[in-house]
């Protein structure tokens, strides 16, 4: 019996190291397809524009400028961007987990009278496309007197967006109701549930939504254009179009202005990902 | 753990708060500062928008407004630069706020359009009489909607023929003796094509490189397409027939493949094939494509004539576009706005502007003296003394008002056909019938 | 009665604390998004042109919208045929990467951030360099396909392929949607696998019976979500077909660029919020279905 269990739990593991093998492989030439555009851009901010204008395009640049990066930099003031940008991305991420978190409970773990009507319209808010609105919008924020300031791009961020509450609701009514019935009859408020049972449960998700806002804020472009007119409250991504031109443009520091804003977006996500490892969340274990 | 993070993040936003507060309390001082200056010496201040914030064109505007900034003390300009096309959507916004700025940089296209809608001022009172004749004609109607003006040109572009001389050698033809005709550059072309099994190395000549076949269509016809008298599209006619049928007979010895192949290769505004030697004769912008030979292209011995004749005496016609300096509608100041816009439009701005950025201006003074200016290469001169010359056959084609988004009916028919989809005659009617509906409606 | 009465204040009780949650929503809702929002719909009964004009006129616009203009149905058409293929193809495909990056293999960490790149990527440079990566001759799209063996098409220059072109650019960035149901496979227990395991379930049967109902939520969320934004499909075409012209024979005029032109191009602002109002109106069926079909296959964990 016990020589056969062995043989048994011996044939998974080689079955697991060689599915695993296959899997590996499978990923790392996606990764080679995923990698290729990114390699493009890069090979183009460390050219020169002759090299970038010759036909046919080299995969391999011929003459490797670096000095494009520094370049890049000094033609706009983009360590002061890189703090607006900041400033922004970060109260963003706080005001979005923060709301959307608090309302979707809201939708999610409480009955009230409506709901569905109200879930209905959440959803409906995301179904204009945004420059049938923007016009309004912009005369709204300018009647406010709060044009050529950040607040039309961060006081809307607290009272949440239909996208993260519904997403955040799906994930929160994942989890079993047992968990929180239990408090409830212990006594505990719909906040306390939410604040200490529903919140870290949802580390995962929670996470998907600063990541998310993270990119949004970080990436955003029309909205701090059309509000912003001094340019010492540009964002970075307002920055990198003064390499595009009308008769041409800068690749090679359109390209290098272009990966080094990514930086911080990648490292960011590697950080976030532990948030993602396997068997993180403790629902199963807490619910035992 | 956790209140050590909660802690962190705390003092980083803090820190970045006060940061973001500091710089805006000091420019609420500069602003005041600028108020009080306003209160005792009247000094205006402009806000003037453009889209020129690349590292050759910034530096040659700023110079410009400095200049005016220096030569007088009432009116100081800031320049602010915002991203090509984006900038008319933020304009648009601010127009319809009532918060525009005091002068910015449009299509010349679209003026009248914009006049007719309320979106820019109309400026014909604070405009010298006889400044029309500084500009050349077909700019300056452009800018002008029911007999007022709304507008002042700043720059234009046109179309001319250029050629590869060494490779008109090495195909035995004379190298100083452009194509006159359509029918000579067909010629010539498949004299130039070198070609082996299928694949060129060089392409003698594509009609749909740098420019379309609208273009082949007003080379023909000597008009756009509409008739701003009658208000009407103009788009049959036999010769606009011809047009679009010689252009695509001249497509079909390349075949599908090679003319989709070649237009990806090369659409997507980097590599140029006149200046990788993949193309012997293009038809393109004097500044686009002198520039790029000029920077990117030192090798390549090329000549520049008018754009080819359809027949002897049919006229060397051609396209061109521009931008103007105009007052949104609402804005403050229009008068001193204006100052500036003569300023800026002034022969001495354009000339400066011209020669900077090898850029056709509008003021026929400033052009003039750009041709001959020592800045200038003697190929320079060359080019941009036949960019001027070439303004005689240019054709503007503005927006007509009634039906501004004309050109998103007439393209796809012109595809179409182009396409193998429908003929010439079809394509035409059809696009005819298409405007005529939008501008009935 | 007096403990019925009780009963009720309770559940009345209940109810108020679901507003005070949804609160910050409302006031949201009522400050800044209802305005503009209203604003459109009586717009579209006007020839509203964004600087100077806002007569009433009815139905007009909507009348020229079904009757007298082609590029509505053409752009319409295009529209359905993108979201059509690429919502099931993008979803599809995210729920199999995710199931792939939730493996213990080496590196996943690496590989997770890889195939998450592309959807951070943004602004016009990503589209043009996709028109590289296009290119018949010279694109890397089509060196890899004759690799194979295959002689690609022109893509973005032949009218029957620039949809699936740009369909294929959808799926490179889904990237986005496999960081969701990577998050959500973190709450399937993991005593789940093992019991399965055990019973000598294959992976296959692992993933059909244990993880995939798990993350119904997910796919649900994820389906309404992308059918919406399908729906709003604009950026790629308006890059890529330089000024917004809408590619070859108008494949590529989809019903947003459409809007866009009619918006900005035209000014016939009443006539783009019109047009938009239609779009509200198909999709909010269509989520509406999406709302009703759903308790068929969608498994909450949590109840109702």
């Amino acid at each position: 019996m016990s020589i056969w269990n062995k043989s048994y739990y011996e044939s998974v593991k080689v079955k697991k190291r060689m599915s695993n093998t296959i899997i590996f492989i499978v990923l790392l030439a996606g990764s080679v397809l995923l990698l290729s555009p990114i390699w493009w851009m890069f090979a183009t901010s460390v050219k020169d524009m002759q090299e970038i204008m010759a036909f046919p395009p080299t995969f391999w640049p011929n003459d490797w400028y670096w000095i494009n990066y520094p370049e890049t930099l000094k033609a706009a003031p983009f360590i002061r961007y890189t703090f607006n940008t900041l400033f922004l991305t970060m109260i963003a991420v706080f005001a979005n987990t923060l709301a959307n978190s608090f309302i979707a409970y809201g939708f999610a773990k409480i009955r009230f009278k409506g709901r569905e009507v109200f879930f209905a319209i959440l959803l409906a808010t995301m179904m204009l496309p945004a420059f049938v609105t923007m016009i309004p919008h912009y005369v709204m924020f300018a009647k406010l007197g709060w044009l050529n300031t950040y607040l039309p791009l961060i006081i809307p961020q607290f009272f949440g967006g239909a996208f993260f509450i519904f997403l955040l609701r799906q994930f929160f009514r994942t989890i079993p109701n047992e968990l929180t019935e239990a408090a409830k009859i212990d006594g505990a408020s719909h906040f306390y549930i939410w604040a200490r049972i529903i919140l870290p449960l949802s580390k995962p998700a929670i996470a998907t939504v600063a990541i998310f806002t993270f990119n949004g804020a970080w990436n955003d472009f029309i909205g701090p254009l059309l509000y912003l007119n001094d340019e010492s409250l540009y964002t970075l991504q307002i920055g990198l179009q003064v390499f595009r031109g009308q008769v041409s443009t800068q690749w090679n520091y359109l390209m290098a202005g272009s990966l080094m804003v990514l930086l911080p977006v990648i490292i960011l996500f590697f950080i976030f990902q532990r948030y993602f490892i396997e068997g993180m969340n403790l629902t199963a274990g807490s619910k035992g | 753990m956790k209140i050590k993070e909660a802690v962190l993040a705390l003092v980083l936003m803090a820190v970045l708060f006060l940061a973001a507060c500091s710089t805006d309390a000091g420019e609420e001082t500069a602003g005041t500062n600028a108020d009080e200056g306003n209160d005792s010496g009247d000094v205006i201040e402009l806000d003037f928008w453009t889209f020129w914030g690349s590292e050759t064109r910034k530096p040659v505007i700023d110079k410009i407004i400095e200049d005016f900034n220096n030569s007088q003390d009432e009116i100081r300009v800031k320049h602010t630069h915002l991203p090509w096309g984006d900038i008319w959507t933020k304009n648009l916004a601010a127009v319809a706020a009532g918060d525009p700025p005091d002068v910015i940089i449009n299509d010349i296209n679209t003026v009248k359009q914009r006049a007719v809608n309320n979106q820019v001022e109309n400026i014909t009172e604070y405009l010298d009489e006889g400044m029309e004749s500084e500009f050349y004609p077909e700019l300056w109607n452009a800018a002008v909607y029911e007999d007022d003006i709304y507008a002042v040109p700043f720059n234009t572009d046109t179309r001319i023929f250029f050629w590869n001389k060494d490779m008109f050698e090495a195909a035995g033809l004379d190298p100083e003796q452009p194509p006159a005709t359509w029918a000579e550059l067909e010629e010539y072309a498949e004299l130039l094509d070198d070609e082996d099994g299928g694949r060129y190395h060089t392409i003698g000549f594509l009609p749909n490189y740098g420019i379309s076949q609208d273009i082949w269509m007003m080379n023909a016809t000597g008009q756009g397409f509409w008739d701003f008298e009658t208000s009407e599209p103009t788009l049959e006619s036999d010769k606009a027939v011809e047009a679009l049928n010689w252009a695509r007979d001249f497509e079909s010895r390349y075949g599908l493949n090679v003319i989709q192949g070649f237009e990806a290769d090369f659409g997507n505004q980097q590599a140029n094939p006149f200046v990788a030697g993949k193309l012997a004769m293009a038809i393109h912008t004097p500044t686009g494509m002198y520039t790029q030979l000029r920077d990117y292209g030192e090798d390549i011995n090329f000549g520049v004539a008018p754009f080819p004749e359809m027949e002897e005496g049919n006229g060397h016609t051609t396209w061109g576009g521009g931008f103007v300096a105009e007052v949104p509608y609402g804005a403050e100041n229009p008068e001193a706005s204006v100052e500036f816009i003569k300023y800026l439009t002034g022969p001495e701005a354009q000339e400066y502007w011209a020669v900077m950025n090898f850029d056709n201006v509008a003021n026929v003074e400033g052009a003039e003296a750009a041709a001959q200016s020592d800045e200038l290469s003697e190929k320079g001169q060359e080019v941009y003394q036949l960019a001027i010359d070439n303004m005689d056959n240019t054709i503007l084609t503005p927006y007509p008002v009634e039906a501004p988004d004309m050109m998103s009916l007439i393209n796809p028919e012109l595809e179409k056909f182009r396409l193998g989809d429908q003929s010439a005659e079809q394509a035409l009617e059809n696009a005819q019938s298409a405007v005529e509906d939008l501008a009935g409606n | 009665m007096k403990k019925k009465k009780r009963g009720l204040t309770l559940e009345q009780k209940e109810g108020l604390q679901g507003y005070i949650f949804i609160l910050p929503w409302l006031f949201g809702l009522v400050a800044f998004t209802a305005g503009p929002l209203l604003f459109s719909l009586a717009a579209s009964f006007t020839n509203y042109n964004i600087t100077s004009r806002m007569d009433f006129i009815g139905f007009d616009n909507y009348i020229r919208m079904f009757s007298s203009d082609s590029l509505f149905w053409i752009s319409l058409g295009n529209t359905l045929y993108f979201v059509v293929f690429s919502v099931p193809l993008t979803t599809i495909g995210a729920v199999l990467i995710s199931v792939l990056m939730n493996q213990k293999v080496p590196g996943m960490r690496v590989f997770r951030t890889i195939y998450y790149l592309p959807a951070v990527l943004s602004g016009v440079g990503v589209y043009l360099l996709w028109m590289q990566l296009l290119s018949p001759n010279t694109g890397l799209v089509n060196t890899i396909l004759s690799w194979v063996g295959i002689q690609g098409p022109a893509w973005l220059f032949d009218p029957n392929w620039t949809k699936p072109a740009i369909i294929f650019m959808s799926l490179w960035k889904v990237g986005g949607s496999m960081l969701l149901y990577l998050a959500s496979m973190q709450g399937v227990p993991q005593s789940l696998y093992e019991a399965a395991e055990i019973d000598g379930a294959n992976p296959f049967r692992r993933f059909w019976h244990i993880t995939l109902p798990m993350i119904t939520p997910i796919i649900f969320f994820d389906v309404v979500t992308s059918t919406i934004g399908g729906f709003q499909v604009f950026q790629e075409a308006y890059v890529m077909t330089e000024s917004g012209e809408g590619g070859p024979a108008n494949s590529l005029v989809f019903f947003n660029l459409h809007m866009w032109n009619k918006a900005f191009v035209a000014f016939d602002m009443g006539y783009a919020m019109g047009m938009s109002w239609i779009l509200f109106i198909i999709v909010f069926i269509l989520t509406f279905i999406n709302l009703k079909l759903a308790p068929r296959w969608v498994h909450y964990e949590g109840g109702k």
